[in-house]
């Protein structure tokens, strides 16, 4: 006799991971039911990617506007209505979460609300309810990392959920600990705002994972914009006085310190895996020192009928990664042969210019023993960049010598995020430089530059004199 | 070693579907690229005869 239960699948969690997954969950004609004790939709939705992109809009605007004037358009004095900005990026999170409410209703997921944690490995109680299910998929996400002497009150100093937060008047003078993606994202907003902004490193280099030559562009790009960068810096501690943040600074290679002023300190040092209030103990579920529940390529915990997918299960700590396992993770209890076996995980930063890439930088793939070419096209010599008066940046491609075959893309430049996706592609169909050099890109376009880039590889570019 | 298998998702998911280790798949294509039908012959049935 075959054991009945509640559900087919349970999923704990409803960021982008834990909705992907009960959404084809439930395409697939599995019973399924998602717990969450927030809003739907997550980090990604709530307090990340989506309110960020929001706020990194608006920004833009306003540098826009302010260079409007190179072509003679007097853009009347700016004004700044900070409550219908923050109401404004508020009004998109509530649309979309919405949004994700709708399509379990559509597809008939049961929305569990509380927190879910595990009673044994097939039992699980949310909120005073237990529940069953045959398969569960943990998928609770990641939270901010903190730092000692700083303490985060959401006020002067904040984390990305509280930076999300304009404040009214915006501050003069903020401090972004964390050279990371979410540390110039904020930076890039703060400082198109009005702010003075300063970003602290702890490593030698910013970006960590990025191509050197990429992050050196964007560096320079950010510098010209007015933030400061310091590396191999780290922030001991802070204190509140009349004038402002008191933050101590010491320098890790001299070991000299100083202490400087500022408005508003954001500490973006990292995230977590979170698995609080979730017991995974109970059900067997193996959770590593740093406290991740590791999964396999079928998003297979140790107990085999328990899954982890997302920033819980592995970095990097990705919406679209989340995305991809969660798919995964439903396909394989529906019997489906599915594998995360993606070649690459993009990554990008979404400041203006973007960083964007792809695969394999040109270290990495010197390490793997990889005989490399590199070709390399800048925005410079775009028509489509000059007519949006975004030159900065350029397209990287690293290219195995004898196969051809594109291992890497690194793009430094406006709506590098949305060149990128062809390089996704490319890397994933295996394509060589070759394919992407005698595909037609529509002219004038920005995604002309990968064209360009490929054709640089064989020193063949036409809008550049080849070296 | 290398690390980028050149097979499209949808031939690698033949693979898994056939169980066949898209490794173990010499690839007749250019770059050694693997096609469904390098996947089909080495699971020992191919499409065409
Ligand atoms: C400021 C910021 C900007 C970002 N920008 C981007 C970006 O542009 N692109 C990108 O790809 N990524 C971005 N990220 C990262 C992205 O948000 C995460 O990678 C993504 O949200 C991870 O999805 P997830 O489903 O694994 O977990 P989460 O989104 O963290 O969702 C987990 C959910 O589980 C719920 N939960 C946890 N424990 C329990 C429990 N015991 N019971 C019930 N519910 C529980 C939580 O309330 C939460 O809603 C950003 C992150 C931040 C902080």
């Amino acid at each position: 006799m075959t054991k009945s239960y509640d559900f087919d699948v349970l999923v704990i969690g409803a960021g982008p991971g834990g909705y992907h997954a009960a959404i084809r969950a439930a395409q697939l004609g599995l019973k399924t039911a998602c717990a969450e004790r927030e809003s739907v939709g997550g980090v990604c939705l709530n307090v990340g990617c989506i309110p960020t992109k929001a706020l990194l809009h608006a920004g833009d605007i306003r540098a826009e506007a302010r260079h409007a004037s190179d072509f003679g358009l007097q853009l009347a004095e700016q004004r700044m209505d900070i409550a219908k900005l923050n109401g404004w990026k508020d009004g998109i999170v509530k649309k979309l979460t919405g949004g994700v409410s709708g399509l379990f209703k559509a597809n008939k997921v049961t929305h569990l609300i509380g927190n879910a944690s595990f009673v044994d490995d097939h039992t699980v109680q949310v909120g005073d309810k237990t529940y069953t299910a045959a398969s569960i998929i943990i998928a609770t996400g990641s939270e901010p990392a903190r730092l000692p002497g700083l303490d985060v009150d959401q006020q002067g100093i904040v984390d990305s959920t509280g930076a999300l937060v304009m404040p009214d008047p915006v501050p003069a003078r903020m401090l972004c600990v964390g050279g990371g993606v979410i540390g110039f994202e904020f930076a890039h907003i703060y400082n198109n705002m009005g702010s003075q902004v300063k970003v602290i490193e702890f490593l030698p280099t910013i970006i960590p994972g990025a191509d050197a030559d990429a992050v050196k562009a964007f560096q320079k790009s950010m510098e010209k914009q007015g933030i400061k960068v310091a590396v191999q810096t780290k922030a001991n501690r802070a204190e509140k006085k009349q004038d402002g943040i008191h933050v101590e600074l010491e320098n890790v290679k001299t070991g000299e310190k100083s202490v400087e002023v500022f408005d508003r300190v954001l500490v973006a040092v990292g995230r977590r895996p979170r698995t609080d209030g979730l017991n995974p103990e109970k059900a067997g579920v193996t959770v590593t020192e740093r406290g991740f529940v590791p999964a396999d390529s079928k998003q297979r915990t140790n107990v085999p009928h328990i899954y982890s997918i997302g920033d819980v299960a592995s970095n990097p700590m990705l919406a679209h990664k989340a995305m991809k396992e969660g798919l995964v993770a439903a396909e394989v209890i529906a019997g489906k042969p599915a594998e995360q076996d993606a070649v690459a995980i993009p990554g990008v930063v979404y400041t203006n210019p973007e960083l964007a890439w792809v695969g394999l930088t040109e270290q990495e793939a010197k390490d793997k023993g990889y005989e490399v070419k590199i070709g390399n096209f800048p925005f410079a010599a775009s028509g489509r960049a000059m007519t949006l008066q975004q030159t900065d940046g350029f397209v990287k491609m690293v290219v195995e010598k004898d196969t051809d075959l594109v291992l890497g893309v690194h793009i430094v430049g406006p709506r590098a995020s949305d060149i990128l996706s062809e390089a996704s592609l490319a890397l994933e169909m295996g394509a060589t430089a070759t394919d992407i050099a005698l595909t037609i890109h529509a002219h004038p376009t920005l995604g002309e530059a990968m064209l360009e880039g490929a054709e640089s590889a064989h020193k063949q570019a036409i809008h550049i004199v080849n070296r | 070693g290398r690390t980028i298998v050149p097979a499209a998702p949808s031939v690698r998911r033949l693979a898994r579907e056939m169980q066949v280790d898209i490794h173990a798949v010499h690839g007749t294509g250019i770059a050694g690229r693997i096609s469904e039908e390098d996947v089909r012959r080495t699971a020992g049935t191919p499409s065409v005869a």
